[in-house]
């Protein structure tokens, strides 16, 4: 479990980044953090994974503080993937790059061979290409495999779909649905609210260093006054069926005005035709 | 927060002279510390540094600066103790001895240094990068590209700083320690990340310049600029003081 307590956060002494932010992952949990460009989200990861320690406050890792526990400790417990795998990525060949976590946690040996084996066949790659030359989706591919691989509870993803085409975020959003499915607890930074509606379970919204709401996906995608305050757009079946009633008012109680998803619509269509 | 020489809007002195008499007296300055040994002028051109530097709110990022330099200066100074015997002997070495010569010539050497840099940074940090290139091709007559390869190259230093930070934070997440063990462990733990960060580098600089040529980048000369640079009585001052500084010390012996 993942747990802020008040926590305060900031890069230089005069701007305050996060201020006063509390809330709780539980495992096996998949959380959406949505909100506005500087809201406080890609901090709030940091402060998740160790790589920021809170000013004031404290984050909790199954109850331990971020401020007590080695990088590397962290780091086993929390994989976390960046928006620019070319961060990331620093081995010469797609095996080494995948071996390269297991090394720098000293854990390299059959176990890991074997992982490593698994993972190449689940994500389809060629283990001697050059990670610098494959293309921007199957980098960020490997990216994500390199943090699956080492197989950690909780996986963080800062904006995993940025810059990928419709194909390449379907194969990297799927993986992260099985991978989730298999227990792992997901955190995910998004700016796609199509892909949040498809797959968080549960939305944070942020707003100016605080959570300005947070609840079931489609609570707070369907709140109009978080909506405003984010400037947040709904997933368009959402947008549709808020937009409803306002277009008749006899369609408010009908269930079109609550269809969240394409097949929540499709059968409240049916529903009205009959 | 402003990053590695970027500049930092102000309205002092060193702010409103125009880009090519900063860079005059910074050239000057710089050639005026490194034609003396006089420890004692050296001094005061240190200090007179410092002045400068604290005339226009730039003394903290500045003294930053200067303690990156004083680490390469010392080790310049080591060299120097270590291979330039002179003065009463102070240390046998086998290879020769330190003297209070040798001494001498390393603080000299710090000092210097240190001198010699401080306007150089100023200029960066008082300066629009892009009032410094115009400048020289506009008063200096220096080809645009030249100092467009100038400018780039020093606003590409903060780019590859911050890539670097992030490349490390990307490896620190998946348990490399660099606050580990001690600087072999750490130059052991870095070498792999330059692969990423040339990679990186190479692709902005790309980047870069593909958008330089679709913007007309050959099509520019020395009248495109609009902005003109005209000296007053004030950089004339300056630059007659870089000049009286230069010729001191060379007729003084």
């Amino acid at each position: 479990m993942i747990e802020f307590r008040d926590v305060h956060a900031s890069y230089d002494a005069d701007i305050k980044v996060l201020d006063g932010v509390s809330f709780q992952i539980q495992d096996g949990e998949f959380v959406a953090f949505v909100g506005t460009n500087g809201a406080g989200k890609s901090t709030t990861m940091r402060l998740m994974n160790g790589l920021l320690k809170p000013d004031a406050g404290v984050v909790l890792i199954d109850g331990v503080p971020t401020t007590q526990l080695k990088t590397s400790q962290i780091a086993r417990q929390v994989g976390f993937l960046f928006q620019n795998p070319d961060s990331q990525i620093c081995s010469n060949t797609v095996r080494e790059e995948l071996l390269f976590g297991f090394k720098a946690l000293g854990e390299v040996g059959p176990d890991a061979e074997a992982r490593v084996d698994g993972v190449i066949k689940e994500f389809g790659f060629d283990p001697d290409d050059d990670p610098f030359l494959l293309n921007r989706g199957t980098r960020q591919l490997l990216a994500l495999a390199s943090i699956v691989v080492l197989a950690p509870p909780v996986v963080i993803l800062d904006e995993p779909t940025t810059g990928l085409d419709y194909k390449e975020c379907v194969k990297v959003m799927d993986i992260i649905r099985r991978l989730h499915e298999a227990g792992t607890t997901i955190v995910m930074v998004c700016h796609d609210m199509e892909v949040v509606g498809d797959f968080a379970k549960r939305v944070v919204v942020m707003s100016q260093g605080g959570v300005v709401d947070d609840g079931p996906t489609f609570d707070v995608l369907r709140n109009p006054q978080t909506l405003t305050r984010a400037s947040l757009i709904p997933p368009q079946i959402v947008d549709i069926s808020l937009a409803l009633p306002l277009v008749d008012e006899r369609l408010a109680t009908s269930p079109l005005a609550f269809a969240n998803t394409t097949d929540e619509m499709q059968a409240a269509i049916a529903q009205e035709v009959c | 927060m402003n990053g590695f020489l970027e500049y930092v809007p102000g309205d002092s002195l060193l702010h409103r002279l125009n880009p090519v008499t900063k860079i005059v007296f910074a050239v000057l300055f710089a050639i005026t510390c490194f034609c003396t040994s006089n420890i004692f002028f050296l001094c005061g051109m240190l200090i007179c540094g410092i002045i400068m530097a604290a005339s226009c709110q730039m003394l903290r990022p500045v003294l930053g600066l200067m303690k990156a330099v004083l680490a390469f200066s010392v080790i310049l100074a080591v060299l120097l103790l270590l291979t330039s015997p002179s003065g009463d002997v102070l240390v046998e070495l086998p290879w020769g001895y330190i003297g209070t010569g040798s001494i001498m010539a390393a603080v000299t050497t710090i000092v210097r240094l240190e001198a010699a840099a401080i306007p150089l940074f100023l200029t960066f940090y008082v300066t629009k990068m892009t009032d410094l290139s115009n400048s020289v091709v506009k008063v200096l007559h220096v080809p645009y590209k030249y100092a467009f390869t100038f400018a780039s190259t020093v606003h590409f230093i903060p780019v590859f700083m911050n890539d670097m930070k992030s490349i490390m934070e990307a490896q620190t997440a998946r348990g490399v320690e660099f606050d580990q063990g001690g600087i072999v462990n750490k130059i052991r733990l870095m070498v792999p990340l330059c692969v990423p960060l040339l990679v990186s580098s190479v692709r902005k600089t790309n980047s870069a310049a593909i958008a330089a040529e679709v913007r007309g980048f050959n099509l520019r000369t020395r009248e495109s600029g609009y902005k003109q640079y005209p000296f007053s009585a004030v950089d004339l001052v300056v630059m007659l003081i870089a000049v009286a500084l230069l010729v001191a010390v060379i007729l003084v012996p």
